[in-house]
């Protein structure tokens, strides 16, 4: 199994050498596509596997776990990963025309390649310690493609952003140096057997919550997101579509993963955290889109308030509440990437993305409204969109569990979220264009066009399809949540497995 | 399932299918686009009436596919008398305003846009009407908002409209988010999402914890999507819209969703005081409260939507007095509210086609000019008021009657008085639409002088006053149907009978009032216009604007408070955050015993120690001098390489020196481009504040340490250790971890070393493009720079050391796998060599001799590595698993060799270049910076120059 385990992180990384050498080349691009689109074929395969066999593992090195470092992927991994696939995949077209020769000449496409090798590597990851290896490969890659161009703007939100994740790597560090020195072990489904073992609980709940606050920064929860407004709206739009879509998310993952499969032990205690956090993410996250007039900033903080709801399926944790989070998680990906790419369309046409400078895209761009507006409702939760379905769970699941203030936060910014949606929609699209400019698709070459616009209609169409037809969907999420509540399966799997 | 009952399906498709003719059929022509509108339209409705014979006899038709079982939702549907009235209301209606839009709309209108807006809407309203699953409900519900969204901004240029649109779509979104809580509750009750279920669940409902929640929730949806008080505000600017959407949605159709639900959800709900009292005096102050202001609306269309509220208002009271009759009356007068109130919005679109105008105070003896338009428009407005032989006279009746038997609280009079009151408001806005609009002289002054439209623009008006005056006059003809829909609402058997004279009852006389009252109101409304305008009133808008501005204010306040751009701020919170949630986690929970116990400390590593602490806070002191701060990191590493060494880690003591030594030189090296001190610092009281934070962060991780030394446990190490030289074949176990039992690690490090690499050439090749490269080559730093770039003595000591450091490199690498030393530390070691090489002799002269590319390198480095790691998978065994072998070659000893050393040969490389190229990029900036005046070459200095320059410069 381990070659299915190892492929989805080994061609990303391939592509990237490939692409590096051919960096000043404009097939340094299409190696780029490419290797996107073998990764997503690779992962494809892995999910067929877990989907027939349930949960696998591969030990690197052979060394039987928990004394190498094992790979394993259960539903939820193997998700993640096809999600990943495919938002390179659409993320690596678009960049085709949307990555200037200058930069792509200082490897771009290679760092974007890396980048999603480290997002697969950490959702495939079974040990704490390769975790944060995969943290640090993915922050010392979204780093780069970040200030890459080196503006002003874009080097004072990279630095921040470097600042503020480093600090959290470091803590993330930290916590595995002291849950190893109370355990013993770094394999995550060792941990799940041997921390409960632990005689100091009160100290393992405080490793936990270091972990919460590390993870924490890295999905951008309150009060830990300083830097996610600070630095998306900056770079390449390619860039920020594939922050957006999966950076905040390997912390949503890793959240998921060790606070369902280890720190299980007070539940009363770090879920309740996660309550309050979660409520308060999504409060914040859309007050602060209330506040923007840029198109990419509201963006920005709606992933934050949309974080919040994933943080509330699993603050909740039961089989519904842990479902709607794993359907939040993909379903979000797709969106948000996506609304970034016709952010960057919309600039590109109109001139801008402050709303105030922009306009007339209903009128000249029809078909980039279209491709706006089922992403853009579909976040907001409008049926028969796929976050209709992602916010349903979720509202029932608080309410069958007794919360009905927190269904009531939930639903309120989901109130909230169509308004500054709405914001968006109104001033650039149905408003004129201030300097009275007809923003027209056909002002870009075919080859632009068509290298910009088939990612975002791929994206949504998936969208549209995940809407119309959630029940396999949903039946994967459930399947997905179960072995994330019955973690059994898991932990033999791995600690079974041996080469 | 009954007969041909899956044609339900396709009644609720078809309108959706229909919405991809328009952009189809646009460019052949208006007219054929709206005609193959019609199409689907046509279709669904004559589709229904197939199922008009069973209905009205009280048969449900339901039809059912599964959707998303797990969650409750299936596709189904089911017609009864309710869903059947609404169906064809939408429907027919939906036919009159096709025919209306084409030629209502000009020629510079997408019209092919309107027509996809209005068949989805068409779908999205028909689809709430005969779901037979709330949740499927739910979602045709939240369609309707959006499409509505859609429609109200379809004039985009107009500022009213977007407005409008958001306005209307917060509203009734919201409305209909709180709904979905409010039906979730209800399923959660009865244990099902099917509508016919919930009906009938009612007892079980009310006696439920949650009846009220639920209630209030779902009536938050309805009232918002109706626009009862104090949601009423919306719909007149909704009205920004082009008039067949005002004629549709926002009196036929849309607004009717929330009576509709409130009618569908009556067995379920209705019955209690909770429902009696919110739902009964919401409509009583609506109705009310929409009468008074239509009466002094000048626009048209404000006043009829006014007049609109008003009238929903009188259907919410009426289904809340809960009462059998009152629901008969209430389904009646959906009807007749349907057939005059469209006539009404018609007719005020076709002035407004035609005088250009909508305002009453300029129009005025219209009825000269445009006689059809005149008898369309008495005539629902006859109805409208109430007058007899009109229908509205029938059900206006019927509520007069039920309302002057209500009791509210204690009192017999507030309903009837306030009833009446409504009922000749209504009369007099009614008169003053007749009176205002077509009678009076002719003017001379309309913007636009007026005739009557085409037969096609008043056909519909016209086909619709002809039911007012039908059912006015006879009844019984919507006899049939009011039973039918009224039994469905109730769940009981009803027959009512529809008839004009009722007799002497209270409800005659409140009528002769209202319509006396209404004509002296009419006939006194010029001063009592003048007194309106003066009276200070609330503006349902402002202070919906205020709110949104409040809100936007409140968030920006909020934002800007926590996101203010200062980093400190956020290490703070961060650091807060940590140490909060780490000591609240502890609070309570004991330690276990100790079961180790401290070792004794020897003298020098006492010294070492306080040498460590005392450096550490040295930094934090003395950080704004660059340098200096620098110099005491150095100390910091050393002292950290000691205690290594101290611990028995060799390996670690060697990484961390050449780690140390590497950084440093970087470091110092990047120094010479900063400003040599640091900016200003915060003033007292923060430092103060920061220092505590950080003092309580680090006792913290320092007491977590601490706690867990003294403990034992069991570790995965002493497996390591036992499997070293077994399975790894190295015995030193620390590089056997790092290329074999955690090879996997090191390989995503190594990529990390090259990127960050990568990363600082890009970026100082991004800023060497930009404006800092002029600011570097402006720098002035003859000050206090040495004339001589390369001392000679070493540049010769550098030279003579180059070999021997190479050696030491290689030696280093190959005994890694059995004692100190490995990849890593051999790749940092070999960079110090040439490093030093590039500070003696010069970037230039180096550079010269620099054969392999360093980006090359990192590649290499990488690929060796991964391929190494792949290739056992041509054994089939996992990916980077390691093989070793030993060897004999004659002159020398046997020696082994492993796969895990062409491993180790990857790292090497990746080190080695990595550093290089950060060391290249700095280098860089320094011939931007360099000035001319310096020798280039190494060892072509002339130390009698310098004595010259010294003398010309005395």
């Amino acid at each position: 199994m381990s070659w299915v385990l190892s492929l989805p992180l080994l061609i990303p990384f391939g592509a990237a050498v490939l692409a590096f050498l051919l960096k000043d080349r404009p097939s340094g691009a299409w190696v780029s596509v490419l290797g996107s689109g073998a990764m997503l074929i690779a992962s494809i395969v892995l999910m067929v596997n877990v989907l027939a066999e349930g949960v696998i593992a591969g030990q690197m090195g052979g060394w039987p776990a928990p004394f190498g470092i094992t790979l394993v992927s259960d539903l939820l991994s193997a998700v993640m990963v096809v999600i990943t696939a495919i938002t390179a995949l659409a993320v690596s077209i678009y960049a085709l025309a949307d990555v200037r020769p200058r930069i792509a000449g200082l490897g771009y496409h290679a760092l974007f390649q890396v980048l999603i090798a480290g997002v697969a590597g950490a959702f495939l990851t079974g040990d704490l310690f390769n975790l944060y290896v995969w943290f640090e490969v993915m922050l010392i890659a979204s780093f780069g493609l970040l200030v890459m161009g080196g503006s002003r703007e874009q080097i004072d939100g990279g630095v921040k952003y470097v600042a503020l994740n480093l600090i959290s790597t470091i803590l993330f560090l930290t916590g595995i140096g002291i849950l190893y020195g109370m355990t013993g072990t770094l394999n995550m489904a060792d941990l799940a057997v041997t921390v409960p073992e632990v005689e100091n609980q009160a100290m393992v709940t405080v490793v936990a919550m270091m972990f919460m606050v590390a993870f924490g920064v890295k999905a951008a929860v309150f009060p830990l997101f300083f830097w996610l407004p600070a630095a998306y709206h900056t770079p390449a739009f390619s860039t920020s579509a594939v922050f957006a879509g999966l950076l905040t998310k390997v912390g949503v993952y890793a959240l998921i993963r060790m606070f369902t499969l280890v720190f299980v032990g007070d539940i009363s205690f770090t879920h309740e955290v996660l309550l309050w956090v979660a409520c308060f993410t999504m409060v914040t996250g859309v007050l602060g889109a209330a506040a923007q007039n840029d198109f990419r900033k509201i963006l920005s903080f709606h992933i934050v308030s949309q974080i919040g709801y994933m943080i509330l399926g699993l603050a909740l944790m039961t089989p519904l509440a842990i479902l709607g989070a794993v359907f939040y998680l993909v379903h979000h990906i797709i969106v948000k990437a996506n609304l970034f790419l016709v952010a960057g369309v919309a600039s590109r046409i109109a001139g801008d993305t402050a709303l105030k400078k922009i306009g007339g895209l209903y009128a000249f761009a029809p078909l980039l409204a279209v491709l706006f507006l089922i992403p853009a409702f579909s976040l907001a939760g409008f049926p028969p969109l796929s976050g209709f379905w992602a916010k349903f769970l979720l509202v029932r699941a608080a309410l069958e569990d007794g919360h009905g203030f927190v269904a009531f936060v939930a639903l309120a910014v989901g109130a909230l979220t169509i308004f500054s949606m709405t914001k968006i929609w109104a001033e650039a699209f149905w408003t004129p264009h201030p300097e009275g400019k007809e923003p027209r698709l056909s002002q870009l070459d075919a080859a632009t066009r068509w290298s910009l616009l088939l990612p975002i209609a791929g994206l949504a169409v998936l969208t549209c399809i995940v809407g119309l037809f959630p029940e396999p969907f949903v039946q994967f999420a459930e399947r997905a949540a179960g072995q994330l509540l019955e973690p059994t399966e898991y932990i033999e799997t791995v600690l079974g497995a041996r080469p | 399932m009954s007969d041909g009952a899956h044609f339900l399906f396709l009644i609720a498709l078809l309108p959706f299918v229909g919405a991809l003719v328009p952009g189809v059929m646009i460019r052949a022509g208006r007219t054929a686009c709206a005609s193959f509108t019609a199409v689907p339209t046509a279709l669904a409705l004559i589709l229904l009436m197939t199922f008009a014979p069973a209905v009205l006899r009280g048969e449900v038709i339901q039809a059912e596919i599964e959707w998303l079982p797990q969650l409750g939702l299936s596709a189904s549907f089911f017609l009864d008398g309710l869903g059947f009235l609404f169906a064809t209301m939408i429907l027919g209606v939906g036919l009159l305003i096709t025919l209306y839009a084409r030629f209502y709309l000009s020629g510079d209108d997408p019209m092919g846009q309107f027509y996809t807006y209005l068949l989805l809407f068409q779908g999205a309203m028909l689809g709430i009407v005969i779901s037979d699953n709330i949740l499927l409900l739910l979602i045709f519900w939240e369609l309707t908002s959006l499409s509505s969204f859609l429609l109200i901004g379809y004039w985009k240029h107009l500022p009213e409209g977007r407005q409008g649109a958001r306005m209307a779509l917060a509203v009734t979104g919201s409305g209909g988010l709180a709904m979905i809580g409010g039906m979730l509750i209800l399923g959660n009750i009865v244990g099902s999402y099917n509508l016919t279920d919930i009906l009938a669940a009612g007892d079980l409902i009310r006696a439920s914890d949650w009846y009220l929640p639920a209630l209030i929730l779902i009536l938050l949806g309805a009232f918002t999507k109706s626009a009862q008080f104090p949601f009423h505000f919306w719909l007149p600017h909704a009205m920004a819209a082009p008039t067949p959407v005002s004629a549709y949605l926002h009196s036929a159709t849309m607004v009717k969703a929330g009576v509709f639900l409130m009618a569908r959800m009556w067995p379920a709900l209705a019955g209690t005081d909770a429902w009696f009292y919110i739902v009964g005096t919401t409509g009583l102050i609506t109705m009310v409260l929409g009468a008074l202001i239509a009466l002094f609306k000048d626009d048209l269309k404000a006043l009829l939507a006014f007049s609109t509220v008003s009238h929903l208002g009188l259907l919410t009271m009426l289904l809340g007095f809960g009462t059998e009759a009152a629901a008969v009356a209430a389904v009646f007068h959906i009807i007749n509210h349907l057939t005059f109130k469209a006539a009404l919005f018609m007719t005020a679109g076709i002035v407004d086609h035609e005088a250009h105008t909508r305002d009453i105070k300029r129009l005025g003896g219209l009825r000269h000019l445009m006689p059809v338009t005149f008898v369309i428009g008495t005539i629902a407005a006859l109805s409208m008021a109430g007058i007899p032989f009109f229908n509205g006279f029938l059900s206006k009746e019927m509520m007069l009657e039920e309302a002057s038997h209500t009791k509210w609280l204690d009192s017999y009079y507030v309903v009837p008085v306030l009833a009446t009151l409504g009922a000749l408001l209504s009369v007099a806005y009614s008169f003053r639409f007749i009176a205002h609009v077509f009678l009076g002289p002719v003017r001379d002054d309309y913007p636009h002088k007026p005739h009557d439209p085409p037969f096609g623009m008043w056909a519909a008006p016209a086909l619709l006053t002809v039911l007012v005056l039908l059912i006015g006059i006879l009844p019984a003809v919507a006899e049939p149907i009011v039973t039918a829909a009224a039994s469905a609402v109730t769940g009981a058997d009803l027959h009512p009978h529809l008839k004009i004279w009722h007799g002497v009852t209270p409800a005659l006389y409140m009528s002769i009032l209202a319509i006396l009252g209404g004509a002296v109101l009419l006939a006194i409304h010029a001063p009592l216009d003048r007194a309106w305008i003066k009276a200070p009133r609330p503006e349902a808008k402002t202070i919906f604007d205020g709110l949104v501005a409040a809100l936007a204010a409140f968030a920006r306040t909020i934002t800007e408070g926590v996101h203010n751009g200062a980093i400190s701020r956020y290490l703070a919170i961060f650091t807060v955050a940590s140490v909060g949630l780490g000591a609240v986690a502890f609070a309570g929970g004991g330690l276990s015993e100790r079961t180790r116990e401290l070792l004794p400390i020897p003298p020098v590593i006492a010294v070492g120690w306080l040498m460590l602490i005392v450096a550490t806070v040295s930094v934090v002191l003395m950080h704004r001098a660059r340098f200096r701060a620098l110099v005491l990191i150095g100390i910091i590493g050393l002292s950290i390489s000691a205690g290594f060494a101290y611990l028995s880690a060799p390996d670690l003591a060697l990484t961390q020196i050449s780690v140390e030594t590497v950084t440093i030189m970087l470091l110092l090296l990047a120094l010479h481009f900063l400003p040599k001190e640091t900016p200003r610092e915060s003033p007292m009281g923060l430092k103060l504040r920061d220092g505590l934070i950080a003092i309580a962060a680090g006792g913290g991780v320092g007491g977590l340490v601490y706690a867990f030394l003294l403990r034992d446990i069991d570790t995965i190490s002493d497996y390591h250790i036992a499997n070293s030289y077994e399975g790894g074949g190295g015995t030193n176990v620390v590089n056997v971890i790092l290329v074999d039992f955690r090879g996997y690690d090191t390989y995503g490090e190594i990529i990390v070393l090259g990127i960050a690499g990568l990363i600082i050439y890009a970026l100082m090749q991004a800023l060497l493009e930009g404006p800092a490269a002029r600011r570097l080559r402006n720098v002035d730093y003859s000050q206090d720079r040495s004339r001589d770039r390369h001392p000679l003595m070493m540049v010769v000591v550098t030279r003579l050391l180059m070999p021997i450091a190479i050696m030491v490199g290689i030696y280093i690498f190959l005994r890694g796998h059995n004692q100190p030393g490995g990849g890593f530390v051999a790749g940092l070691v070999i960079a110090i060599a040439l490093l030093m090489q590039y500070m003696a002799s010069g970037f230039a002269w180096t550079q010269a001799r620099q054969r392999i590319e360093y980006h090359a390198m990192i590649g290499f480095g990488v690929v060796i590595a991964g391929l190494t790691g792949a290739g056992a998978w041509v054994f089939g065994l996992p990916f980077l698993t390691s093989g070793y072998t030993y060897v004999h070659l004659p002159p020398i000893e046997e020696f082994e060799l492993a796969t895990a050393m062409l491993f180790d040969l990857g790292v090497f490389l990746t080190v080695l270049g990595a550093v290089m190229l950060m060391l290249y990029s700095l280098s860089r900036i320094a011939r931007y910076a360099g000035s001319a005046d310096v020798n280039v070459e190494a060892m072509d200095y002339d130390p009698s120059e310098r004595q010259s320059d010294a003398e010309e410069a005395r």
